[in-house]
C-alpha cells in the first residue's frame, strides 16, 4: 500500500544515508531526507542533476607532503540511497561508469559508486523539456536500478533490479506480492506517459547526421546568440569532464592536486600552449557539447550521452534547444 | 590496482640547452623496480609533474636508455614549463605513463620513411630516427625535412651530421629567416619549399610528421598533391591534456582521444573531424 512508503523510507533512514527530492525555491534539490515525511515523488526534473555523488564539483586526489605524493585521507564510505530517482538520471550513472571505471579505474568513483543505492520511480509526467523517451532512457528502465517503483494509483509496482534491491524490498512493512495484472498495469501507464511527451528526437542515423552537418549554417545562428555561460554543461547529468591543477600551502612545500568538473563551451577549456586554441569559436564548442552527447558517444561508450532529461535546455538563458539541433540536422 | 594519477617519482639526471627557450631533461625513475618497467613507444607521451606546480604532457624525445632514463625536449612558453626551466639537475619530478599511440615504426618496415618536423615537432620524432639507425636494414630511405623560424632555433643541431651518415638518409633543413649576422648554408622558406627537392615518393613509403598545426595543414596538402595518400600519413596532434587517460575530456576531437587513440594518427582515420586544422 502507498501508505506503507514513509515506513519503509523511515527504516532506511538507519541503515542508510538517504537523499531524495526536496523542495528547495520554486524547484526541487537531491538532498538528504532525515524524516520519511519530507519524501516526494512526483516532482518536476531537479535543477541539478546527480553527478554530484559520483564526482564531487572538486576534490584533491593528491596530497604532496614532505617530499612525498600520497593519496589523501578517505572519507568514511557510507551507503547513499538516493530514493526517487528518475530513470533519466539513473541512467547517467552508466554513462559516467564506462568514464570512470572502463578503460582505467579511478577508484575515488568506483568506491562511491559502490556505495550508491538507487530507487527509481518510473515517471509519469514528462516536464515540458523532457525526451528520455528518445534517448531511451524513460520514462521507465529495465535495468540499471536497485529498486523501481512503478505508481499504479493505489500502489506502487515495486521490482527489483539487484542483490541489494532484492534485500531493500524485503525491508517493506506489509508488502504484498504483485498480481500478474500488475505488470500489464505497468504496460498500460508506460504508453501513456509515452503520449506525453511533448519533445522528440529522432535517434535512427543521428551521430552519422551529426558529423555531416558540421558545417550547418545553424551552427552560426547558434554562435551568435551563445553566451557560452556553460549552464548546459554544468547541469548535464553525463558531463564528466574536469580539470586538473595543484594548490600548495603558503607557508611549507605541501600542497594538492585538485580535481575540478570543467567545461567544454569556456573558451579556456581547449587551451594549448603558446596562445593556442583549437576551439575558439563559441559555435564550434557549443558544437562539442552537443556533439558529444548525441554522437561521439556512440564510438566512445557504445550509447548515447545524452540522456534525454532536458536540463540543458531549461538552463539555457538563450533557448538554446539540443532537440531543435538534433532535428535541424536532419533538415528539420 | 594502482591509482592512474598517482606518479612516480623521478629524477632530472642531465640538462642540455637546445635553444634559447627549450631544453632536453634526461630522467630516471627513482625505484630501480619501476625502472626496469618502463617501456616507450616512439611517439608516445608522459604526463610530467612538478608537485605544488601541476602536471602537463610531453612527448619522449628518446627511447628509454639502457640504464633506464629517458630525455624531453621542452620549451619553456607556459605555467608549469617555464617552472621545469628554473629546475636544476637532481630536482625531481613525477612521471606517469609512458602513454598514447606513438609512431607507425612497425608497419614501416620494409618502406621508405619521410619525416616532416616543424620548430619543437622534431622531438617526438627523433626516437623515430634513432630506431631506424639502429635497425638499418629492416627501413628504407630515409628522409627528414626539418624546418624551424631562425637558425638558432634548431632542436639537435648537434645530432644533424650523425643523422647524414646514416645509411640512405637525406637531411634537409630549412629556417623561416635569417636575421642579420647570422650564417646560414641552406634553404630558407617554410618546410614545404623543400618538398620540390625531395627524394620520397608516395611508392611504399609512410610519411610522419610533427610540427604546428597549420604547418602540418601544409605539409599534409603538399603531399596529397604530389600524390601520397591519406592512409600513408600520419601526424602527431597537440591538444590541452589534463589526464592522459581519457578520463578528463580536454583532448577530445570528434569521438577521438587524443591521449588515448593519438597523439600519432594516421591522416585517413581523423579526416573530416571538427576542430582539425588538417
Amino acid at each position: 500500500m502507498k501508505k506503507d512508503l514513509k515506513s519503509w523510507v523511515g527504516s532506511l533512514t538507519d541503515s542508510y544515508i538517504v537523499c531524495g527530492p526536496k523542495p528547495k525555491g520554486n524547484n526541487f534539490a537531491f538532498e538528504r531526507i532525515h524524516s520519511p515525511e519530507e519524501i516526494v515523488l512526483d516532482y518536476p526534473t531537479t535543477i541539478l542533476p546527480l553527478k554530484k555523488f559520483l564526482v564531487p564539483p572538486s576534490e584533491a586526489i593528491l596530497r604532496f607532503e614532505e617530499g612525498s605524493v600520497r593519496h589523501p585521507p578517505k572519507g568514511g564510505a557510507s551507503k547513499t540511497l538516493l530514493f526517487g530517482v528518475h530513470p533519466c538520471d539513473a541512467s547517467s550513472f552508466a554513462v559516467l561508469d564506462k568514464v570512470f571505471i572502463g578503460e582505467y579505474r579511478d577508484d575515488r568513483y568506483a568506491k562511491r559508486r559502490e556505495n550508491i543505492v538507487t530507487v527509481v520511480i518510473a515517471c509519469s509526467e514528462p516536464g515540458e523539456t523532457c525526451f528520455c523517451s528518445s534517448t531511451g532512457t524513460g520514462p521507465s528502465m529495465e535495468q540499471g536500478y536497485d529498486v523501481l517503483l512503478t505508481d499504479l494509483e493505489d500502489r506502487y509496482l515495486v521490482e527489483s533490479g539487484s542483490p541489494e534491491g532484492d534485500k531493500l524490498i524485503r525491508k517493506i512493512p506489509g508488502a504484498a506480492p504483485p498480481k500478474p495484472t500488475d505488470y500489464d498495469r505497468k504496460k498500460r501507464s508506460i504508453e501513456d506517459t509515452l503520449k506525453k511527451f511533448k519533445r522528440k528526437v529522432v535517434t535512427d542515423g543521428l551521430p552519422e547526421l551529426f558529423r555531416k552537418n558540421m558545417d550547418n549554417p545553424m551552427w552560426i545562428q547558434i554562435r551568435d546568440i551563445d553566451l557560452a555561460c556553460g549552464q548546459c554543461v554544468l547541469v548535464c547529468p553525463t558531463c564528466y569532464c574536469f580539470d586538473i591543477h595543484d594548490t600548495s600551502e603558503v607557508t611549507s612545500a605541501n600542497g594538492e592536486r585538485v580535481r575540478e568538473w570543467d567545461c567544454c563551451v569556456l573558451l579556456e577549456f581547449a587551451d594549448v600552449a603558446m596562445g593556442g586554441n583549437f576551439r575558439k569559436d563559441r559555435g564550434a564548442r557549443i558544437r562539442q557539447f552537443m556533439g558529444h552527447n548525441l554522437s561521439y558517444c556512440i564510438e566512445q561508450f557504445g550509447r548515447f550521452k545524452c540522456v534525454g532529461c532536458g536540463r540543458c535546455i531549461q538552463a539555457c538563458p538563450v533557448q538554446i534547444d539540443i532537440t531543435e539541433v538534433a532535428s535541424k540536422v536532419r533538415g528539420g | 590496482m594502482k591509482d592512474p594519477y598517482l606518479p612516480e617519482k623521478a629524477a632530472i639526471e642531465r640538462i642540455r640547452r637546445e635553444t634559447v627557450d627549450t631544453k632536453t631533461y634526461t630522467v630516471r625513475l627513482l625505484e630501480e623496480r619501476k625502472r626496469g618497467e618502463f617501456s616507450a613507444k616512439p611517439g608516445q607521451f608522459i604526463m610530467v609533474s612538478l608537485f605544488g606546480i601541476g602536471e602537463a604532457p610531453f612527448s619522449l624525445s628518446s627511447s628509454p636508455n639502457s640504464d633506464g632514463s629517458f630525455n624531453a625536449t621542452v620549451r619553456a612558453v607556459g605555467n608549469l614549463t617555464s617552472a621545469l626551466d628554473r629546475f636544476e639537475e637532481g630536482a625531481i619530478i613525477g612521471v606517469r605513463g609512458p602513454y598514447g599511440h606513438g609512431w607507425p615504426v612497425e608497419s614501416a618496415r620494409g618502406k621508405d620513411v619521410l619525416v616532416i618536423a616543424g620548430g619543437i615537432g622534431l622531438p617526438p620524432l627523433r626516437p623515430v630516427v634513432t630506431k631506424i639507425a639502429e635497425e638499418r636494414r629492416h627501413y628504407g630511405r630515409l628522409e627528414i625535412l626539418y624546418g624551424a623560424r631562425t637558425p638558432d632555433q634548431m632542436i639537435f643541431p648537434y645530432e644533424y651530421e650523425d643523422w647524414r651518415k646514416i645509411k640512405d638518409t637525406r637531411l634537409e633543413l630549412t629556417v623561416d629567416s635569417v636575421p642579420p649576422g647570422t650564417v646560414w648554408q641552406y634553404n630558407v622558406g617554410v618546410v614545404t619549399t623543400l618538398f620540390n627537392e625531395m627524394k620520397t615518393s608516395a611508392e611504399n613509403s609512410l610519411v610522419m610528421t610533427c610540427g604546428p598545426e597549420i604547418m602540418m595543414r601544409f605539409v599534409v596538402r603538399g603531399l596529397l598533391a604530389k600524390g601520397f595518400a591519406p592512409d600513408q600519413i600520419y601526424v602527431s596532434l597537440e591538444r590541452r591534456m589534463k589526464c592522459g587517460i581519457a578520463q578528463c575530456g580536454h583532448c577530445q576531437i570528434g569521438p577521438k582521444y587524443v591521449c588515448r587513440d593519438g597523439p600519432v594518427f594516421r591522416l585517413s582515420d581523423i579526416q573530416g573531424l571538427p576542430d582539425l586544422a588538417l
